[in-house]
């Protein structure tokens, strides 16, 4: 196990290298640069080529990137081109928990939401039952996140003002955790509807293909009630695939929190990138498509090491 | 097992990659240049002011830094505004009034001002305010070791001394009208503070972004990244304290969220776009909003590239404004919200700007003819030709802003009428200023706008000594403009100087290096319960320390 998760750390290595060249490449090559919003008659023309100078913006696309992966080799993701006199690192550690707490809270929300519509509707084939919750999730698959979230936002927070329509917390109010929590229900709810669906129908078919084993038949067999052959038995053999998807979760949570973090005004990572993205902030683009890059390979990571947790007969 | 792990694995990637790309793809985030609102002023007040009340203002895009001399965006000026005083300041009728000077007087050769501060200002933490202050900001951007972006400001200073504690003597290299305006409307800041950081670490000062000290009627308490930057009233201030506690400059995505914030009473002062503005007149009848509509200090144009052998002659761009109705455009795209442009001034510099240039209102008969006279004639499929060309080019302009896109495709109508073949092209704000303003300058046609300062110089936008590395990417040049131009800033008589620029009016009219095609309406939307909110073309929360929250 162990010499298995070192091969695939070094598996990673390359495949992180080669990442972060593609996404260097295209970052740059991409028309537009951090001046582009210097268009003042006040301001001279040759401030904006010492500016691109002094980034050393002008030198070729490969020097640029050795430059870089020297300096974040050595840990360092170097200055905001936009947030003066800002390290791209702080700026990412001061977004970072907002970002972490959706995402945690939406996962937990996807899980305990799905996994048991799944079960009731795996125990119930083929009744009203499975087929509502099929319906809705395959409209939730369907349904973009960007497009819930607006709808929500106008009934919840502009028609019926039961929740607010943005932000982590109520401007001019002292600190309180259900303050936090109000503002937090709205978005990881919509961050959570991404992949509730998904999950639902990963635990349903999971769930169906357990209980039409024989080892379940044998069981019903002996004369065990249904319900507890069903969570005795059946649930902890059909969680075993949906827990791996956890690690497969994180990567498209931080997609996801682009699109939510900009909808309800959340100030995270994602709404950091979107910025980045606009305001062509090289340092902080390259920092978050690394970061969740090394997330992606770790979800991978976490997804198998999990498989191997929850079925033994994994060998590696 | 492994193959499914692979997929994942590759999967995710390409999430990652579509991650980086959609961002880079995405709409929505307008120009600073035309989101600049600048406005007359209009008073709305009842009553007799009540101090206390916390005022939330909503802003699409987050500031930068809080020190004048580095800021280059539109909410960093913003918070400035609340914190710093300059020498100087506008009335409402954009002409320079003291700030932090008392009165000045000026040379006859027009070349030193001598400024007499106000008595009894203080800093923030309470040290007093004096003529070195001045002497050591402007002494800023004029050092070598700058690193900011506004030296061209200050660039016409020769000497600045203090003559004592409250008299600072500047003398000018040449004559310069627009120093009053602009120049000496910069922020002071306190050199016993920043007097020992070394000017060429001065863009990095935890002054800037932690603990800013000014002078003004606000002092800085917090920034939250992302979230909002908060102030709130210094009760030394020495025009009387101001009447509002607290004023929390909220960050917001973009202006549908803001929309949605107002209306949900999370925020109480926002720019209203005009596209917005049937969504604030429902607001406004149902008691939930007060607007505040002017003329913007902005204009929309089509700019035509004269690298491009198509726009050389002036009689095709006339032409090509001749073909445009812009009263239509005005209407279908605004919605009526704005007012013709026929030259590059605004109405609201009363003292230069010549509502008598030349115009091409809509004739498409008249630019059907001036394009024969300049040898176009029609081929086979109705599309003019000269020399075995077509007239056929593209018009670039940037994605998320509504009404430009809509212009596009307006304007592409409007000259297939007569002959003219126009392709819409939309692309990304950053990609399209690049292409459109630096070299090569990859564009023929491309819609924007301006958004024009308090001092009315149109040398950076059409002097041909900035078509290369400035500004005139449509590459205008005309001698005798380029004259007039230079003459004009060294003339320190208003009514005299405004003559020249109405010359430069006419005679930039008369060539259409670009169609000027409107004058936006600028709007604010506030809770009704903000009093005295006054609305100005030249500086956003203009005397903020006068407006007032009604209590309940």
């Amino acid at each position: 196990m162990a010499s298995y998760i070192i091969r695939r750390i070094l598996v990673a290595i390359p495949l992180l290298l080669g990442i972060s060249i593609i996404s260097f490449a295209i970052i740059h090559l991409a028309p537009g640069d951090p001046t582009s919003l210097l268009m003042d008659p006040h301001i001279k023309p040759s401030d904006r080529v010492a500016f691109i100078h002094a980034y050393g913006l002008d030198q070729p696309v490969y020097i640029q990137y050795f430059k870089w992966l020297w300096q974040m080799l050595q840990g360092n993701f170097g200055d905001s081109l936009i947030h003066q006199g800002v390290t791209v690192s702080s700026l990412i550690l001061s977004r970072l928990p907002n970002t972490l707490l959706l995402m945690v809270v939406s996962a937990l929300l996807a899980f305990i939401i799905s996994i048991p519509f799944g079960i009731l509707s795996a125990t119930r084939p083929y009744t009203i039952t499975d087929y509502t919750v099929t319906t809705v999730s395959f409209l939730g698959i369907a349904t973009p996140n960007f497009w819930i979230g607006l709808v929500l936002l106008m009934f919840f927070a502009v028609q019926h003002p039961i929740f607010p329509a943005g932000g982590v917390q109520t401007l001019n109010a002292p600190f309180s955790i259900w303050d936090r929590i109000h503002h937090l229900i709205l978005p990881a709810f919509v961050l959570a509807t991404a992949d509730m669906a998904g999950l639902t129908r990963y635990s349903r078919s999971s769930m169906i293909e357990v209980l039409r084993q024989d080892y379940i038949r044998t069981a019903r067999a002996k004369g065990f009630r249904g319900s507890r052959v069903v969570y005795k038995h059946g649930l902890r053999n059909s969680l075993m695939p949906v827990i791996t998807i956890i690690g497969l979760i994180i990567p498209s949570f931080i997609g996801g929190a682009v699109v939510v973090e900009s909808i309800f005004n959340w100030p995270g990572i994602g709404l950091l990138f979107l910025d980045a993205a606009f305001q062509r902030d090289y340092p902080v683009i390259m920092a978050l498509t690394m970061i969740s890059a090394t997330l992606v390979v770790i979800g991978n990571l976490i997804a198998d090491i999990l498989y191997a947790i929850v079925d033994p007969r994994i060998e590696y | 097992m492994k193959k499914s792990r692979s997929l994942i694995l590759l999967l995710s990637i390409v999430v990652v990659l579509s991650l980086v790309l959609s961002a880079c793809g995405s709409t929505s985030k307008t120009s600073s240049q035309t989101d600049t609102k600048n406005t007359d002023s209009t008073k709305t007040s009842s009553g007799k002011p009540q101090d206390g009340g916390d005022l939330i203002v909503g802003s699409i895009g987050s500031p930068t830094t809080f020190n004048p001399y580095y800021s280059t965006d539109i909410p960093s000026g913003d918070i400035e505004g609340f914190i710093f005083n300059g020498l100087t300041t506008v009335d409402k009728n954009l002409k320079p009034v003291g700030d932090l000077a008392k009165s000045w007087d000026v040379s006859s050769d027009g070349l030193t001002y001598t400024f007499h501060l106000k008595s009894g200002v203080k800093w923030q933490d309470g040290k007093p305010f004096t003529a070195d202050d001045v002497v050591f900001s402007y002494n800023i951007p004029r050092s070598k070791d700058y690193t900011g972006a506004r030296g061209s400001d200050f660039e016409q200073i020769k000497d600045i001394k203090a003559l004592d504690s409250s008299t600072v003597q500047i003398t000018l290299k040449e004559p310069y009208a627009p120093f009053l305006t602009t120049t000496c409307s910069y922020g002071i800041l306190p050199k016993h503070i920043l007097g020992d950081v070394p000017i060429k670490e001065m863009d990095k000062a935890d002054f800037n972004t932690k603990d800013p000290i000014g002078t003004g009627p606000y002092k800085f308490v917090e920034w939250k990244d992302g979230q909002y930057v908060k102030v709130e009233k210094n009760p030394d201030y020495f025009d009387g304290p101001a009447h509002i506690n607290t004023i929390t400059y909220k960050i917001v995505p973009d202006a549908n969220a803001l929309l949605t914030q107002f209306q949900a009473g999370d925020i109480d002062y926002m720019d209203l776009q005009s596209t917005d503005l049937a969504t604030g007149q429902n607001l406004v009848q149902q008691g939930k909003a007060k607007i505040q509509t002017t003329l913007a200090l902005d204009y929309t144009f089509i700019g035509y590239n004269e690298q491009n052998p198509l726009f050389k002659d002036p009689k095709v761009r006339q032409a090509l404004t001749y073909a445009l109705d812009r009263n239509k455009i005005i209407k279908s795209v605004l919605n009526g919200d704005g007012k013709i442009a026929n030259t590059p001034g605004s109405p609201l510099e009363k003292w230069a700007y010549n509502p008598d240039v030349p115009s091409f209102d809509y004739n498409p008969a008249k630019a059907k003819k001036l394009l024969a006279e300049a040898g176009w004639k029609p081929g086979p499929d109705g599309i003019l030709e000269k020399d075995g060309k077509k007239f056929s080019f593209t018009i670039k302009t940037n994605q998320g802003n509504t009404a430009r896109e809509q212009i596009a495709q307006v304007a592409q109508q409007m000259w297939k009428q007569i002959g003219v073949e126009a392709t819409p092209k939309i692309e990304e704000w950053s990609a399209f200023i690049q292409e459109v303003t630096t070299k090569p300058w990859k564009f023929d046609a491309c819609i924007l706008g301006w958004s024009l300062s308090v001092d009315p110089d149109p040398t950076a936008i059409f002097a041909s000594s900035q078509a290369e590395n400035g500004l005139n990417f449509v590459h205008y040049s005309d001698p005798a403009m380029d004259k007039l131009m230079a003459e004009n800033t060294s003339i320190t008589d208003q009514t005299k100087r405004g003559e020249v620029i109405k010359q430069i009016q006419a005679g930039i009219a008369q060539d259409q290096p670009y169609s000027f095609l409107y004058y936006p309406n600028a709007h604010i939307m506030y809770n009704p319960k903000l009093q005295n909110v006054q609305q100005l073309s030249a500086a956003d929360y203009y005397h903020i320390k006068d407006w007032w929250i009604k209590q309940n």
